[in-house]
């Protein structure tokens, strides 16, 4: 049984991104998507929005075209319409805009190549998915940001799959390090329900920083990110700070200051993992420390695909590397984009 | 000549009104953009289109699901007018065809719901049968609204399409059976893609995997080969026999596309003017739907230049005040050709009665319910409502100077049945001057057949004897003792709110002689004025009246 069946039970929606630029995402997509036409699974495929990627709007280069199976569901703006290789009948015109113009939710009636988008924003992007369920599609694939830090949102799909590879690193060991890296940041912890996590859904809006202390109170900080206020947050973190919302990114400069001994009582919460910009080695550290983060929403990864290939021209072994990435997440399902098979 | 200039339509509230029509179709935003409204002579086709009007408000109510069906149609309706333009003489994209399948299954759709509601439906905004091109364009008679040059279109285009399908399949079942033949032979596997990497360290693979006839070398790096299932000839001449008919194929869908846009082309008439007639009937529901929510009437249109309004409401006004949970109260008032002066107290909602009756007046002639109890309406030639406005002080004329400006433009532009409506003028400059100026200006404009409202702060300017005079009854009947005693316990927002709730806003008509009251002393004291300037004032006055 291939991976997207397998997948197909457990997850309505699946957005792929890549871990770096050039990390095979792509030829991930590529490969579900073959894997779809050998299986007879009806997908539906759209991708988020394309805000940091004006040079592909504009030239229309780098954004591969995909190869879409009769019977495929895609979406695909006006402009781009006609610039599709593939025979489309259009099931419906939505109301989601872009700068390519609308989108039309449209049926494969001839295979061949074609390029798709999504709306803008997270809101429109979960409907325009309800929508091409209720024409048909078993799952739709979302083809997600081009690299980790740009994901729009990780609450767009139910699940991703990430996409990772050679382009990372030289080091195959440091390839596996940071990919493991990552899903570890993904499978941290959901703030419960609670008061705390009440207040700061109640007051996200404000994009302040928020200290709870341990007996229920709770303040905010003018200081509107984490940026360069390290010293700072070491003065008001004190023995009955329990945790503490960071709005932004949670990067290194933001918790230099801080007295690690304050770690072991004060957890810190941030949106989600992709607001994280910590590498492996420091991360491991801060954890060694008793540093400790939950999120307010958490992201499922359904899947890793390898690409052993970097287009910097060298590569790895396929099973070697295979073998590597299996023995460090035994839990997840991993491919070789090239290879196949699991 | 236009009926009331643009300063008219927003200060009287008509402008407002307009905003919050809700029109469902862009034919329907179009046709209220445009609207005009009815003149002096046409009395008849004004009256024919408010009961248009009030016939669509009794279906509102009485076949509330069917207007509901076809208010959701209304909403998905898009303007096509551009692309039926280009049906002629270009093709269609299949975008565009989409679009007008798509006009075209809502014009069956509302054309089903005017035949279910025939009473209701004036007889010229019944749409024309579109059902030949319909199914032009809908071959398999499907109705549902999504498009493909499909292979209905045409016999050519169907065979062609079937020939690639049957070639691709060709190829796929020669790779797939090449496949399995190899990976029994060899006991090799290959990719979806039909691809086999070789990791270069694993020389065995690499011996046995180049021995393989079937495969050829695909392309290599220091690390991986791969390997790819060997074309011939006989696939070859496949690929290129699909090409072929690649290009037929995209040529026959051109030629559908072309014989589709001349039929489009051929009727674009008809579907244009059935996109007008939505339109209407778009802006007419709309109308109704908005008497409905407004608890509008439908005006009497009188054969002579008469404004007569039984409780009327100041839309805007009512709004403001129950959003704030309190009420308006209606103001009556008959006008006729002549001056009528509106006098009265500070505060006492003079200029809100000269807007109403504007209001009143610009709905009407635009065939839009009024808000009264009831109303008979001549019509007029020209509306105007000169009212202190701050446009003219950023040009830096003073309030004077630019009140001054914009009543010679009134004198120049009125003619016969006009409706002049003037706020407090030469309030500005000095009493003595003014008073004489607006004796004067009441005089000349009582000698026209004119409707002249004047509102003013001064006494006996009521000159002339078909000048009429009108009061707004103020604090006059209040309960004093009471409203002091709540102001009492008032923050400083909620007094004028509280004054305002003792204000009788009434109008009555008086004789000529009559003082009207004096409430600006008491008013100003309410509101927080020291004693010591109000009983100094009260002291001038004592003087000056001696």
């Amino acid at each position: 049984m291939g991976l997207l069946r397998r997948l197909t039970g457990k997850y309505r929606t699946l957005s792929i991104v890549g871990m770096a630029k050039n990390a095979g995402k792509t030829t991930a997509l590529n490969y579900l998507i073959e894997e779809a036409m050998d299986e007879g699974i009806r997908i539906g495929l759209t991708s988020t929005g394309r805000d940091g990627e004006t040079l592909d709007l504009v030239t229309f280069t780098e954004k591969p075209r995909i190869f879409a199976e009769t019977d495929t569901i895609v979406t695909v703006p006006v402009k781009l319409f006609e610039l599709a290789d593939a025979g489309l009948e259009i099931l419906r015109m939505t109301e989601y805009g872009t700068p390519l113009g609308q989108i039309l939710i449209c049926r494969v009636a001839e295979s061949g190549y074609v390029q798709i988008a999504g709306p803008l924003n997270v809101r429109d992007h979960k409907r325009l998915c309800a929508e091409m369920m209720s024409l048909g599609a078993e799952i739709v694939l979302i083809d997600g940001a081009i690299d980790r830090k740009s994901i729009a949102a990780p609450g767009i799909s139910d699940g991703v799959i990430i996409a990772t590879g050679a382009v990372i690193s030289r080091s195959m060991k440091k390839v596996v390090e940071e990919t493991l890296h990552i899903v570890g940041l993904y499978s941290l912890p959901e703030l419960p329900d609670g008061d705390t996590r009440r207040r700061i859904l109640e007051s996200r809006e404000s994009d302040q920083i928020m200290l709870f202390s341990a007996d229920g109170g709770a303040r905010t900080l003018d200081l509107k990110t984490g940026l360069a206020a390290s010293r700072y947050l070491d003065e008001v973190i004190d023995g009955d700070i329990a945790s503490i919302y960071i709005p932004g990114a949670l990067t290194l400069s933001v918790v230099a200051d801080i007295h690690p001994a304050k770690f072991k009582h004060a957890r810190f919460i941030v949106k989600d993992a992709t607001r994280i910009f910590i590498e492996s080695a420091p991360w491991q550290h801060l954890l060694k420390k008793g540093f400790q983060v939950s999120v307010l929403e958490a992201v499922k990864v359904a899947a890793l695909t390898v690409n052993p290939y970097s287009p910097s021209g060298y590569s790895f072994d396929h099973e070697v590397l295979l073998e590597e990435m299996r023995r460090a997440m035994p839990d997840i399902p991993i491919v070789d984009v090239k290879l196949g098979g699991d | 000549m236009r009926l009331a200039n643009s300063k008219t339509k927003s200060e009287t509230g008509f402008d407002h009104v307009i905003q919050n029509i809700s029109v469902g179709t862009p034919f329907g935003r179009k046709a209220l953009k445009e609207i005009e409204p009815f003149m002096p002579g046409q009395e008849h086709q004004l009256r024919e289109e408010l009961a248009k009007v009030a016939v669509l408000l009794s279906a509102v109510s009485e076949q509330p699901g069917k207007i509901e069906i076809l208010d959701e149609i209304f909403m998905e309706v898009k303007d096509i007018t551009q692309t039926v333009g280009r049906s002629a003489g270009n093709a269609l994209s299949v975008v565009e065809l989409f679009e007008v399948k798509n006009f075209l299954i809502q014009m069956k759709r509302i054309s089903d719901i005017e035949t279910a509601l025939i009473q209701y439906i004036p007889k010229e905004l019944i749409l024309a049968d579109t059902t030949a091109i319909l199914d032009i364009l809908d071959p398999r008679k499907d109705r549902i609204n999504t498009f493909y040059i499909y292979d209905e279109f045409s016999e050519k285009l169907a065979s062609y399409r079937k020939e690639k399908r049957e070639l691709e399949l060709e190829i796929r079942k020669y790779q797939k059976e090449l496949r399995q033949q190899i990976e029994k032979t060899y006991g090799v596997s290959l990719t979806p893609r039909f691809e086999i990497l070789i990791s270069k360290a694993n020389a065995d693979m690499l011996e046995k995997v180049r021995a393989i006839p079937e495969l050829e070398f695909d392309s290599e790096d220091y690390m991986t080969a791969t390997y790819a299932l060997r074309s011939n000839e006989a696939i070859f001449a496949v690929k290129r026999k699909m090409e072929d008919l690649n290009v037929l194929i995209e040529d026959e869908e051109l030629s559908v596309r072309e014989k589709l846009s001349r039929e489009i082309a051929r009727c674009g008439d008809t579907l244009l003017r059935n996109g007008l007639r939505i339109g209407e009937l778009d802006l007419i529901l709309a109308k109704a739907k908005y008497a409905g929510a407004h608890r509008c009437v439908e005006p009497e249109i009188l054969s002579d230049h008469r404004v007569s309004i039984e409780d009327g409401r100041h839309i805007v006004v009512e709004e403001i005040l129950e959003s704030k949970g309190k009420a308006f109260k209606p103001v009556s008032i008959t006008l006729e050709d002549g001056v009528t002066c509106i006098t009265g107290a500070n505060m006492g909602g003079k200029t809100v009665s000269l807007k109403l009756a504007g209001l009143v007046a610009l709905l009407a002639q635009h065939g839009f319910f009024v808000p009264c109890a009831s109303a008979g309406i001549g019509l007029s030639s020209y509306i105007h409502i000169l009212i202190g406005d701050t446009q003219s002080m950023q040009r830096g004329l003073s309030s004077f100077g630019g009140e001054m400006e914009e009543l010679k433009d009134i004198l120049d532009q009125s003619r016969d049945n006009a409706l002049i409506l003037i706020d407090e003028i030469a309030n500005g400059t000095n009493p003595v001057e003014g008073l004489a100026l607006t004796k004067s200006i009441i005089g000349y404009l009582d000698r026209r057949k004119y409707i002249t409202v004047i509102t003013t702060h001064f006494d006996n300017v009521a000159v002339g004897d078909r000048v009429r005079s009108m009061q707004v009854r103020g604090l006059a009947g209040a309960d004093m003792e009471k409203l002091v005693r709540e102001l009492r316990y008032a923050n400083r927002r909620e007094r004028i709110e509280v004054i305002a709730k003792y204000m009788d806003y009434r109008l009555y008509p008086v004789g000529g002689g009559e003082e009207i009251p004096k409430d600006a002393l008491n008013i100003a004291k309410m509101l927080g004025i020291y004693d010591e300037i109000i009983d100094h004032a009260k002291q001038i006055l004592i003087k000056g009246g001696n």
